[in-house]
């Protein structure tokens, strides 16, 4: 019996968290912390990346420039703001979250209630969405720009695969594998319910919407929007598998060169 | 629950009709425990069907009978009952998965979904004291925690209180209709239960002074912001609210809420509970944001 499980699970908890919040008299002000730090910056930034990243559906030359228009700020700059705005807020969302999710218990078997469902898949999505990005920063970025990491951990165990001089290794590192297209579709689908339902939960938490009618109505936008960003993102993902290599790594420019004077240093 | 002995009893004797129908038998499994911290177990018993039956009258018939279906002489089962018409919340417990109360708990309706049987367990979030009897007090702490009350204690006339309005009296009187049956608590994923062991040598009160302690920690739950709710919108009520604000954003405060929202889908008295607890969700805002710019 499932409620067996839980309950054990949850004595266990409670032995080693103690028996109210893992987080104490600070407990108020952390969770609305880490409640604040889901919509921005991390679910601006979601918003942002994955309108980027969308780019790609214009075609390899227009994702280019766009990676080009992000890096144009320079290294140091992006690690900066990719730490402060991207990395930080996500660990720490990501495991505040880890530990709330521990703190309760799933019991959708015996109370199916729509509430419950969203509640249940707030937490698994939440989970899911955090491991996903704890790896996807590394296959794409690395998470460490260092040269000692990339070359000796990073690329060993394939990370690091996006390079911004060539915007089209994002492509590359996709379609590597059919796995890694499911897991990026599956990521991806996590973080935007996540962050859809997560508003909806938000408007109720900051006292937003508070009537039963204005929640139900605030469904609608939080809906439209979540359906929305899963279209860009999976619309983006299938443009990534789809994409054409770009025409200048096949044939660096040489068609054009009249072969005379391509041919006159070498002879 | 992991001392359970063995779950259902499947190997006994079973009622040989079970639809439900006048003069027929039906099973009921209740699961037992025989004192604080003991080791739980499941028992069946045979009910004689009669009409108009409810949870309550059917444990009547299982103390009166105390014979398992296979014959074994037992001590009654214990539960707890008082106003038989929901107004009490002492007959909370779980039946066929779902808590709610015993006694409007409709043995026709309850065989209609499940004509095998009825299965009956204390509640999980409370400590058991016996059987189905379960010690409640978590929530009477939590409402002294909160200051769930109207302060008016005073040797002096103090003249008519202020006036309400007639749309805070109807909101006020939806929530006040709260029995502290626990239902709200009991279907919670976001409350724990909190069972305390007698140390050697502690006396009663150590005891409860030290459960006090943990009780105050821990998650208030829905009951409980309702009750914040309530107050704070009454005239006079209002005039310690930050008192219960305080309470409300501590330590196991409206921040363990996750908004599963089943509380509302299980209260009897059909409190509006989600918004109560948005409602106490912006109050909590505003305080907070007071408490930092006003320090
Ligand atoms: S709010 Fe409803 S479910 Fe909760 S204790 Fe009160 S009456 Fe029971
Ligand atoms: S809305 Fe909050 S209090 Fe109500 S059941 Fe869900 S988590 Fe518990
Ligand atoms: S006996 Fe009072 S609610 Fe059931």
């Amino acid at each position: 019996m499932p409620a067996i499980r839980i309950e054990n699970w949850e004595r266990f908890l409670v032995s080693i968290l103690g028996p109210s919040s893992p987080f104490g008299q600070h407990d108020f002000i952390i969770r609305r912390i880490h409640s604040l730090v889901g919509l921005v910056p991390i679910g601006a930034y979601l918003i942002f990346h994955l309108a980027t990243n969308a780019a790609i559906i214009d075609g390899v030359a227009a994702y280019q420039h766009r990676a080009d228009q992000i890096h144009r700020l320079g290294p140091t700059t992006i690690f900066v703001l990719e730490w402060l705005f991207i990395f930080l807020p996500i660990l720490f969302h990501g495991m505040i979250g880890m530990l709330i999710v521990a703190r309760g218990e799933r019991n959708v078997a015996n109370y199916p209630y729509g509430g419950n469902v969203r509640y249940t898949l707030q937490r698994w999505t939440g989970a899911i969405a955090f491991v996903f990005i704890l790896w996807h920063v590394f296959h794409m970025h690395g998470w460490i720009r260092a040269e000692w990491w990339i070359s000796g951990v990073a690329s060993r165990f394939g990370g690091h695969r996006f390079d911004p001089e060539n915007a089209y290794s994002a492509a590359e590192a996709i379609r590597a594998s059919w796995l890694i297209i499911v897991l990026y579709a599956i990521g991806v689908l996590a973080s935007v319910y996540h962050l859809a339902n997560g508003i909806w939960t938000m408007g109720i938490t900051w006292g937003v919407w508070t009537s039963p009618h204005a929640q139900q109505w605030a469904k609608i936008p939080c809906l439209t929007f979540g359906l929305l960003l899963g279209f860009l993102g999976l619309g983006s993902l299938y443009a990534m598998v789809a994409a054409e290599p770009p025409q200048t790594l096949v044939a660096p420019d040489t068609a054009n060169i009249p072969p005379a004077i391509h041919a006159s240093p070498r002879s | 629950m992991s001392n359970t002995r063995h779950p259902h009893p499947n190997g006994e004797p079973r009622a040989s009709q079970s639809d439900g129908r006048p003069g027929r038998n039906f099973n009921v499994v209740v699961l037992r425990q025989d004192g604080p911290g003991r080791p739980s177990y499941w028992e069946r018993h045979i009910v004689e069907y009669e009409q108009d039956m409810n949870c309550i009258s059917v444990l009547q018939k299982i103390a009166a009978n105390a014979r398992t279906a296979d014959g074994r002489k037992v001590a009654p089962v214990a539960w707890d009952c008082n106003c038989l018409e929901e107004v009490c919340g002492a007959c909370t417990m779980v039946i066929n998965g779902r808590v709610r109360q015993a006694c409007t708990a409709l043995v026709d309706r309850l065989l209609q979904d499940n004509p095998e049987q009825i299965e009956l367990r204390p509640m999980r979030k409370f400590p058991v004291i016996r059987d189905l009897m379960v010690d409640r007090s978590r929530m009477f702490n939590t409402l002294k925690k909160l200051k769930a009350w109207v302060p008016v204690d005073s040797y002096l006339d103090m003249g008519p209180g202020p006036r309400q309005s007639q749309e805070n009296q109807q909101m006020a009187y939806v929530l006040s209709k709260c029995m502290s049956c626990g239902c709200c608590l009991e279907a919670c994923p976001q409350y724990l239960k909190i069972e305390l062991e007698r140390k050697e040598g502690e006396t009663e009160e150590e005891f409860h002074a030290r459960e006090r302690e943990l009780h105050d920690r821990a998650f208030i739950g829905a009951m409980g912001i309702a009750a914040v709710d309530l107050f704070n919108t009454n005239p006079v009520g209002r005039m310690t609210a930050t008192e219960r604000l305080d309470a409300l954003v501590a330590e196991g405060g409206i921040q363990i809420c996750g908004n599963a929202q089943n509380c509302v889908k299980v209260c009897p008295k059909e409190i509006p509970l989600t918004t109560s607890i948005a409602r106490a969700g912006r109050a909590a805002t505003v305080h907070m944001l007071k408490r930092w710019f006003d320090r």
